[in-house]
């Protein structure tokens, strides 16, 4: 069983950076992965949509998903893209000051997340993304922190090493938060029933 | 297993050229081919191989054929609208038998007469791989020099935007294929003594000595050449046909996407199969013949005005209702494929036909975003 991840928003919010990221995490952890993103032009301000396929086996999905079950929004803007796509009972992970906005039409387990003042306690407000990472990672046990901070460290150019000890306070905020106001798991990876047996 | 690298198909492409032993490549910079031209610059040279950004796409051609004669693995790539341009020095190669790998990193699929029918002089034919996804591409970026160096033939490569930014996990594997005769025919930049030919040309010609086939003989040898390679390099995919009543065709990336959808009507009960050609030349016609022996319909998905679906007519001679289910279809920004790639419009096209309803037309997405 493959987990099928829309990660969607405004480019420059660090959508595509949470999808490499994810992606790389699972695939250091053996998993099979595919990152797909989806923009007509690289520019600030427009949709930005990102497409992660994770799973055991080699992946089957397609580049631009037909359908997906779990999705982050970071924006209610262009969502209508990712929304359409949605398998009704999807998880979807939203930042806390648009989350209201996000219209529920599928019958959507929508998970608030405070990212940005999670990122602002961790120092910067840009870690926002690596806060809703954490969070992604305790709701679904798809990957662990420890990889995705290990992603985020390698994708970092030398200078802008000085951020790694934040972005990792900030995945761990979003773990903890996720934790403390939704519990472990409550939206399994798909593949992890596969991996117990 | 060797370690696995999140790359997009560009950079897996590269790497697996490199690994075949690519010393050479030029290209000009065009969407969605350019990241393959920054892979290969950032990458050929501490390869101990040469990549030239040329001035056009023309020179770049000519300057792989030309390394290619001297017998280096050797390689140009562009998109369709690029390889229009290089057409002639393709031509050339095939008849002046130089081993030419061109990858043609297509913006949609409207390229499947130029890489099949050829737009040079002569007869001739180019082997075309057309891999489904990057893990097929890796395969595929081996087996397009194999064979170009087995036949002495240009080989096109034909790959596509999806295929070049899709990211996936790979640990790039070789395939194991058959050795090569040695390179005995390359030119080695001597004027004479060393008993190799001094130079390479189309009309068959030869030396004071040993004057050669002349046009005649030698253009009847091509020929023949292609006759050969046509019954050796066939390839196709195919599932669910032996009970199908229809089968839809598909090549590349649209190939993956029908696989898809068929896979999905199966479970609904639909008794459907798909056929891809790997090879758009050769086309595998006698394995589509075989595949669709029990059906009755054929439904041909891709991206342009009908094109791959005139060989499919050909393969089956008539005894099918045969109906195209897509059309031309390009994304106006040239950075994406055209919005007809997409499970959910393929499986409304299939189940449009299979009830003898009108197909929905796309809307045309207009250059308004872009001016």
């Amino acid at each position: 069983m493959e987990l099928k991840l829309f990660v969607s928003g405004i480019g420059g919010q660090g959508v595509q950076l949470i999808g490499k990221t994810i992606a790389l995490a699972a695939l250091t952890e053996g998993r099979h992965v595919m990152l797909a993103g989806e923009y007509g032009g690289h520019m600030r301000g427009g949709s930005s949509v990102v497409a992660v396929v994770i799973g055991l086996e080699p992946v089957r999905a397609l580049p631009n998903l037909p359908e997906a079950e779990m999705a982050i929004a970071l924006s209610h803007s262009y969502w209508e893209k990712v929304s359409t796509r949605l398998k009704s009972g999807s998880l979807i992970l939203a930042e806390e000051t648009i989350a209201a906005e996000l219209p529920n039409d599928g019958g959507h387990r929508i998970v608030s997340v405070p990212a940005i003042s999670l990122g602002v306690q961790a120092g910067n407000r840009l870690a926002a993304s690596m806060a809703m990472m954490g969070a992604f990672s305790e709701l679904t046990g798809a990957v662990s922190p420890e990889a995705l901070a290990e992603a985020m460290i390698e994708q970092l150019p030398p200078y802008r090493r000085q951020h790694a000890p934040t972005n990792q306070t900030a995945i761990q905020l979003g773990v903890n938060c996720a934790r403390e106001h939704y519990g472990s798991r409550v939206h399994p990876a798909p593949y992890l029933a596969e991996l117990a047996a | 297993m060797s370690k696995m690298r999140l790359l997009d198909g560009s950079e897996a492409i590269a790497e697996a050229a490199i690994m075949a032993g690519m010393k050479f490549y030029a290209g000009y910079p065009i969407a969605p081919a350019t990241e393959l031209l920054e892979y290969f610059a950032a990458k050929l040279p501490t390869a101990g191989g040469v990549c030239i950004n040329a001035d056009t796409e023309i020179e770049a051609v000519n300057m792989a054929l030309g390394a290619a004669q001297v017998g280096a693995r050797a390689a140009t790539g562009s998109c369709g609208q690029g390889l229009a341009l290089k057409q002639e020095a393709i031509a050339e190669a095939a008849l002046n038998e130089t081993p030419l790998v061109v990858f043609n990193m297509a913006r949609n699929q409207q390229d499947y007469f130029q890489a099949t029918r050829g737009g040079g002089w002569g007869d001739y034919h180019t082997v075309t791989l057309a891999p489904k996804d990057l893990h097929e591409a890796v395969e595929h970026t081996h087996l397009a020099f194999h064979i170009a160096d087995k036949y002495r033939v240009p080989v096109i490569f034909m790959g596509d935007n999806l295929i070049a930014r899709t990211q996936m996990g790979t640990s790039l594997p070789v395939p194991e294929l058959d050795p090569l005769p040695p390179k005995d025919w390359a030119l080695d930049g001597k004027m004479g003594g060393t008993g190799k030919s001094r130079w390479i040309w189309t009309f068959g010609g030869g030396k004071a000595g040993n004057p050669g086939l002349g046009p005649d003989g030698y253009w009847r040898q091509i020929a023949e050449k292609f006759e050969h390679i046509a019954r050796q390099e066939m390839r196709h995919e195919q599932g669910f046909c032996e009970d199908a009543e229809t089968v839809v065709v598909a090549f590349g990336s649209g190939g993956k996407y029908v696989e898809y959808v068929v896979r999905e009507l199966r479970e609904e009960g639909y008794k459907v199969g798909y056929f891809r050609p790997i090879t758009l030349w050769p086309f595998p016609g006698p394995a589509l013949e075989a595949a669709t022996r029990n059906a009755r319909n054929i439904f041909v998905f891709e991206l342009n005005a009908g094109q791959m679906i005139q060989d499919v007519m050909l393969s089956v001679e008539g005894r099918h209702r045969i109906k195209s289910i897509g059309g031309v279809s390009f994304d106006d920004s040239g950075l994406n494929i055209g919005p007809m790639m997409d499970a959910r419009i393929i499986r409304e096209r299939i189940l449009a036909q299979l009830n003898g309803e009108p197909i929905r037309q796309l809307p045309i997405s207009g250059m308004g975003a872009y001016l």
